[in-house]
């Protein structure tokens, strides 16, 4: 067998533990050796390596005294004080003469003539307001100590820091432990504790192994202070052994995506909407000449909230007149209209928001529109999908809109491929013909990025007039919205979309930033 | 979106196209807003997706390729159908007024019908009662071999009991009741009759039974077959512009097929109800609609004459009645163009015969000024404190369900806001706090290295009588931490160092929370308003989350926090 080594350390440590019988918490070793718990634990692990000794953890309950029970250990509890000045005063006084003999501070009166009642001690007659000591309580002429103040000495003997382990308590104590806790005057804390106990190899290197002289591991302010650094050797370490990974606190990648988004539309000059998740029909749909049977409000399409069913859209009673005759009829849109009977209450039936074009209706509403004017949202919206990797039931949308005395398709496609260099970094861009309920002529963009292709981006169109007239705006209206969920799996190399609501902490905290 | 199955030879037969590029069909299909899906080349059959739903025209392989040779230059302008009179009558009853009340009828003669048109009819026909007939609520379809009938036909009632028949693809004869409870297509479409005293019936003049509109057609005559050469063509429904249309559709699909189409003639009875006594159907006069040259320019920012107009409107299919230089157009638009409700559906179908890619875009400066909303940049402050301090962001779903925002969290029903149409369980409702969905988190996540500290920053909605859309949401932030020495004093420094850096002076006051442990717990007080919750998770709700370490946790509603 080879002969062990020991540094001076790990001898003392193991030195230590024999004393304390073959087993001695890390506290213990503390005190015995004198380390820091650090070097203890250090010089421990070590050891546990080379198969000197275990380590052993225990959780115990410790209690101890709080700031105001310590004084009470010395002084008597307020119930004690007030008994020994009602005894002074002859076995029967007067409560406030007795208290004002007693010391005590009026906030404390009532809580110690409480415990007097509750412990039996006394009577109280609250006519003539007289505490009188009942007389079998009475032990030798004083009234006998409780078992909560005999805890109370011995949490003050033990040592204020250290306190005392809660299972070593008999049944009784621990029930005045608990009642103390109770009117904080004890806190009990769960504590683990670190025990070390030698093996049979770990006596025999004490025995027989060589201590050699330890280089200092760890540069101390003591070190630093005394001036010892000039004669201690610096232990050289591995420097290639691998540490325990840091994670730092990171915002969450397709938030931070959203943020660069929001910034750039900012940057060219639009406004921020915003509008709550549950919307109604009126707004959702109706607003945006969707008529109320068509096929995008079937309970296939969209979420229909249960409880209440109805908003209110009285507060926008021109705008629902308009968009209703226009339903019905055309109104003065130079349209044909749906053709069919409206009807208010479909109108303001409430769904959860299935796109976030309800909040360009609602901006253009509002009456606060300014032309010209450019304005966007990001906003949560949801549909009743089967959730999978290329679905969800609840994403977000970008989208906007850009009204301007005078706009054409030539200036909407101008837009597109603003967004699409600005937003999307694309080298090229595509137009075609797309198709969406509320705006004519409609366009779709297709982006493309050396390495990627071409990626469809975004869809926009003129708001046809049925859905402008009604809610109040001549001017034209050019509506967009971009596909920004395909772009951020795109630049993250992302395949499955329920990454976006990812719940693998490992993955955001491996996720590199961009 | 609807996507139709098209016979790919037949399609490229009718296109005169020989590629079986499916990119380049991609290209063509663009221009009526379709695309492909997929091709199956054992069945040589290619899936479209259309994305406008108001194109029903298009839903056939010969009604695709009469809007796509336009546009490929085959073929410009209006395609005529003409139509023959013929003697076929139908008769309807005074009853249907207030159950399915209009009917129009076609007869399709010569018609050679092999497997593949079949095939694409019954597509057509499908497709038509699905998405434009609204699942057959609006319109149906049926379509039978004539030369089985006796004429005239009579479309009529019956009480549930009478009038038993064989339906399609079944032995036995059903009353109508019996077919709303066995047939397959009585128990789909049971909801559109079921609550009538009587039920729509199409008789021969045998009194034989056709059909059951909308539910399913007989065995006896309504079937058709490759020997089939005669057909009538009946639409029922509830709308009669869309019956109308949806007649006009099928039948000039049949038409183009080589079939010849006559006339049929329907009395209606009479009701005051009825406008119309006597609808000759179908009918393919063309509409017309007036265009403005200035206001076509203005829309899409071109500089083009009549004249030029009036060609690109012939490559879309359309067509010109008459031109009042320099401004005035008056455009012809054929029957089966349902989707045209206002100039600006015609302007798109200029500037698609134009070509997006041939408009030269333009970058107009407008002036204005950018403005993220107003609570965008406090919350960043406060990402960037949380993050300071060591909390990973997370983004999790505002749609949960009670059995985490309540049951897990040992905590009583808090009124909160629930779906009428949940997809599946576990999205039913709003969040109406972010720290179940926090723990939810966490148990997936348990064999990553602890310590976990992570937060979300996100809204929860509350139900809220006085408010518009009946509810109010809120920015909340709330942050866990779990390790195993997790404790209410690490959290309690974490939410005084982000509160006390955004300025805020805050109180503690001990309180009780279901999911905290007492003792443990805080009310989170701003000017004596309560803002938030921090304490200890209870090991109750640990153990309901299978979480194994301690955790400690706050939320506040960031709102009232920041007031």
């Amino acid at each position: 067998m080879l002969m062990v080594e020991l540094r001076a350390q790990e001898q003392q440590i193991l030195l230590g533990i024999e004393k304390s019988g073959g087993r001695a918490s890390v506290e213990q070793l503390i005190s015995v050796c004198g380390l820091s718990d650090a070097a203890v634990m250090r010089n421990a692990l070590t050891l546990q390596e080379k198969g000197l000794l275990n380590i052993y953890a225990a959780t115990q309950s410790i209690i101890r005294l709080t700031d105001e029970s310590k004084v009470y250990a010395v002084d008597g509890l307020p119930e004690r004080r007030l008994v020994l000045a009602v005894m002074a005063l002859g076995g029967s006084a007067d409560l406030k003469v007795a208290a004002e003999r007693a010391g005590l501070q009026v906030q404390f009166i009532q809580i110690a003539l409480g415990w007097l009642i509750r412990k039996k001690w006394v009577s109280y007659n609250s006519q003539n307001n007289m505490v009188s000591i009942l007389k079998e309580q009475l032990q030798g002429g004083v009234v006998g100590e409780g078992s909560d103040e005999a805890l109370l000495k011995v949490l003050a003997g033990s040592g204020s820091e250290q306190g005392v382990v809660f299972d070593e308590l008999s049944d009784v104590c621990k029930a005045d432990a608990e009642q103390l806790k109770k009117r904080k005057l004890v806190t009990i804390e769960v504590k683990t504790t670190r025990f070390l106990q030698i093996t049979d190899e770990g006596k025999m290197a004490l025995s027989e192994g060589r201590v050699v002289e330890s280089d200092v591991s760890q540069l101390t302010p003591e070190l630093i202070i005394t001036g010892k650094w000039r004669t201690a050797k610096l232990q050289r370490y591995n420097i290639e052994a691998p540490v325990a990974k840091a994670w730092p606190g990171k915002k969450h990648p397709y938030l931070c995506f959203l943020d660069e988004v929001r910034s750039k539309l900012v940057a060219l000059g639009f406004q921020e909407m915003m509008g709550t998740s549950v919307e109604t029909c009126f707004f959702n749909f109706d607003a945006l000449n969707m008529p109320q049977n068509h096929p995008a409000r079937e309970p296939s399409d969209i979420y229909y909230i249960k409880d209440p069913r109805f908003g209110d859209i009285s507060g926008h009673d021109v705008a629902v007149k308009n968009v209703k005759e226009t339903h019905e009829n055309g109104w003065q849109t130079g349209s044909t209209g749906w053709g069919y009977k409206y009807s208010f209450e479909v109108a303001q039936r409430l769904i959860l928001r299935g796109h976030s074009t309800c909040l360009s209706a609602r901006t253009l509403e509002s009456g606060r529109v300014q032309i010209p004017g450019k304005y966007f949202s990001i906003a949560r919206v949801y549909r009743p999908e089967v959730v999978d990797r290329t679905h969800l039931s609840e994403f977000n949308q970008v989208e906007g809109f850009i009204v301007n005395s005078e706009l054409t398709l030539k200036d909407l496609l101008g837009i597109l491929g603003r967004f699409a260099v600005e937003i999307a970094g694309a080298d090229k861009v595509r137009f075609k013909p797309d198709y969406f309920p509320f705006t004519e002529p409609s366009v779709e963009l297709s982006a493309f990025k050396e390495g990627y292709g071409w990626v469809e981006f975004g869809g926009s169109g003129i708001f046809r007039p049925e859905v402008t007239k009604p809610l109040g705006v001549d001017a034209p209206v050019i509506a967009w919205g971009l596909g920004v969920d395909r772009l951020f799996m795109m630049r993250h190399g992302i395949e499955d979309i329920r990454m976006i609501f990812s719940s693998n902490l490992d993955w955001l905290r491996k996720k590199q930033v961009t | 979106m609807p996507t139709i199955d098209i016979d790919y030879k037949e399609l490229q037969r009718l296109l005169n196209i020989q590629h079986n590029d499916m990119e380049k069909l991609d290209d063509i299909l663009a221009y009526v807003k379709a695309e492909v899906k997929g091709y199956n080349e054992q069945e040589e059959m290619v899936n479209v997706e259309f994305k406008d739903t108001n194109r029903p025209d298009l839903w056939s392989v010969e009604g695709l390729t009469r809007a796509l040779r336009g546009y490929i230059g085959q073929e410009k302008g209006i395609k005529q159908y003409n139509i023959e009179p013929s003697q076929v009558e139908v008769f309807v009853s005074r009853e249907l007024y207030n159950i399915r009340p209009y009917i129009a009828c076609a007869v399709i003669k010569n018609i050679q019908l092999t497997d593949s048109v079949i095939r694409g009819l019954m597509h057509l026909q499908e497709k038509l009662d699905q998405t434009y007939g609204h699942n057959r609520q609006k319109t149906s379809i049926g379509i039978y071999n004539i030369d089985l009938i006796k004429l005239p036909i009579e479309y009529t009632t019956v009480t549930p009991k009478e009038a038993a028949f064989i339906p399609l693809g079944f032995t036995e004869k059903m009353t109508p009741d019996e077919v709303l409870e066995k047939h397959p297509k009585g128990c789909e479409y049971r909801h559109i009759v079921k609550s009538n005293l009587k039920y729509p019936m199409l008789f021969d003049a045998d009194g034989k039974v056709l059909s059951f509109p909308p539910i399913i057609n007989s065995n006896d005559l309504g079937k058709v077959t490759e020997e089939s050469k005669n057909l009538l063509v009946e639409v029922t429904g509830t709308i009669h512009a869309a019956v109308l249309n949806t007649l006009n559709i099928v039948t000039t699909m049949l038409i183009d097929r080589g079939g010849k189409a006559y006339l049929t003639t329907i009395h209606y009875p009479d009701n005051s109800e009825y406008t119309e006594k006597q609808v000759t159907t179908p009918n393919f006069n063309n509409h017309t609609m007036p265009l403005s040259v200035e206001y076509t320019n203005k829309i899409l920012g071109l500089n083009l004459t009549a004249k030029q107009i009036s060609e690109l409107l012939q490559t879309a299919g359309l067509d010109i009645q008459k031109i009042t230089e320099p401004n005035d157009i008056t455009v012809r638009i054929p029957c089966y163009r349902i989707d045209i409700m206002h100039q600006v559906d015609i302007i798109e179908d200029i500037a698609i015969a134009y070509g997006y890619n041939n408009i030269t875009p333009n970058w107009r400066e407008i002036p204005t000024i950018g403005k993220a909303k107003p609570d965008q940049h406090v919350i960043n402050l406060v990402r960037d404190l949380m993050i300071g301090l060591g909390y990973q962001e997370t983004l999790n779903t505002t749609l949960t369900n009670k059995e985490a925002l309540f049951n897990k969290m040992n905590t009583p029903q808090t009124p909160h806001i629930e779906l009428d149409n949940p997809k599946g369980t576990t999205m039913t409702c709003l969040r109406n706090w972010l720290l179940p969905e926090l723990l939810e988190f966490l148990s997936n996540n348990k064999s990553v290295e602890f310590p976990q500290k992570i937060y979300e920053l996100g809204k929860v909605t509350h139900p809220d009588p006085t408010c518009e859309t009946k509810v109010q949401e809120n920015e909340n932030i709330a942050a866990i931490t779990t390790h195993p020495n997790a404790n209410f004093s690490e959290i309690k420094s974490v939410l005084d160092s982000l509160l006390t850096n955004l300025g805020i002076e805050w109180q503690i006051q001990e309180t009780t929370h279901p999911a905290l442990i007492d003792g443990r717990t805080g009310k989170i007080v701003i000017n004596n308003q309560d803002i938030g919750i921090i304490g200890e998770i209870s090991p109750q709700v640990l153990e309901n989350w299978n979480l194994e370490n301690p955790a400690a946790a706050f939320e506040i509603n960031l709102q009232k926090a920041l007031n």
